[in-house]
């Protein structure tokens, strides 16, 4: 140890981390017992002003009680809470019934209404003379069939008449 | 160590076990109990009156809530403070409480530390010099991180052992010493720059 205490060795005075050498050279010297001192004052002044800061009166420390109070009461029992979360339990139970117990249709029953349904027609196509795509232009080869009938026969008509005469 | 002005009496950490157990069964009396103290750190903590009132607050409310989780290990009193060192750090964490600090100044709050200096008879040259090194404190102690505000103020504000803050920390005794050693030599630091300056 030289002939004062070095800055680090204080600093573990005024924490209280410090080992016996210091505390004896503090006592045998005034200029390191000053310096050390100095800082514990500030110290100690740091900590009344912290205390005189939070020196509350009797009233607020008791409104403090009961707001602490308070929260721990509603929060330990929520009536208004509880029902909600109840409500919407047996909302869920019953809805999760309701499903389980409504009648489920078959896929297969949709699938062989499609297949009849298919088949009927195919079978209506299958038994048409022609394809039904055909059908307009059939209706105008039967009208002019019609026609060409119409007009052979005119002639054989007037040659008769003729003959008559 | 060992007493304070609330009447918590207690020496050893057996005693202070038992204690604890019991003072769960009534958690109103621990409520009057150590609502002062918890109210006092997280003031140090957080140098904030309402902040720390709301906190404090929390604090038996997260106490109560978790009070299934204390085994009597440790007082009750210690379970609270780290619960409170656990709320002050998240609340320096909250991104929106650094915004309206960034936004407001706080130089108001280091000088509302030096106004609620304790009565003295001091002259009032003493009083100002006094008030200004309670700035220059608040400062460093601003500066420093968590961890090392809270081994500070339960050090030197709650005059607790190193043992007490190593368990109100979780952090080991060693650590307590060098967080400590840390947080002074800052505290020195801005001492000393303030006294260069003027």
């Amino acid at each position: 140890m030289n002939n004062h205490l070095s800055r680090d060795q204080i600093t573990e005075w005024v924490s209280g981390t410090h080992e016996e050498g210091v505390r004896l050279h503090l006592e045998s010297c005034e200029d390191c017992r000053s310096e050390a001192e100095g800082l514990q004052k500030t110290l100690s002044g740091f900590r009344d002003s912290i205390h005189a800061m939070a020196q509350q009166d009797d009233r607020y420390w008791r409104r403090q009680q009961i707001t602490i109070g308070e929260r721990l009461a509603a929060g330990r029992w929520s009536p208004s809470g509880y029902w909600i979360w109840a409500t919407a339990l047996l909302g869920v139970l019953v809805a999760v019934l309701l499903l389980m117990r409504t009648p489920k249709i078959p896929r297969y029953g949709t699938t062989e209404a499609a297949d009849e349904i298919l088949l009927q027609q195919v079978q209506g196509d299958v038994s048409r003379e022609f394809p039904e795509a055909l059908a307009p232009a059939v209706l105008i080869a039967e009208e002019r069939n019609e026609i060409l009938t119409r007009k052979t026969n005119q002639p054989s008509k007037s040659n008769s008449k003729e003959g008559v005469q | 160590m060992g007493q304070n002005e609330e009447g918590a009496v207690v020496s050893t950490v057996q005693e202070k076990a038992s204690l604890g157990m019991a003072e769960l069964d009534d958690f109103n009396l621990l409520v009057r109990q150590h609502q002062r103290r918890i109210y006092r750190v997280l003031l140090g903590m957080v140098h904030d009156p309402d902040a720390a009132e709301t906190l404090t607050q929390e604090c038996f409310f997260r106490a109560y809530r978790n009070r299934a989780s204390f085994r009597g290990e440790s007082s009750a009193g210690i379970w609270l403070f780290k619960i409170a060192v656990n709320l002050a750090r998240d609340h320096r964490r909250s991104r929106l409480r650094v915004f309206w600090q960034r936004l407001f100044s706080s130089a108001d709050d280091a000088s509302e530390a030096g106004e609620r200096l304790p009565d003295s008879h001091a002259s009032p040259e003493k009083m100002l010099l006094l008030q200004e090194d309670m700035t220059r404190v608040w400062s460093a102690i601003k500066a420093l991180s968590p961890r090392q505000r809270a081994v500070f103020i339960f050090r030197f504000v709650e005059e607790m052992t190193l043992e007490e803050i190593a368990e109100a920390t979780s952090l080991k005794v060693g650590t307590v010493k060098a967080h400590l050693f840390r947080a002074v030599n800052a505290v020195r630091q801005r001492l000393k720059e303030g006294a260069h300056n003027e």
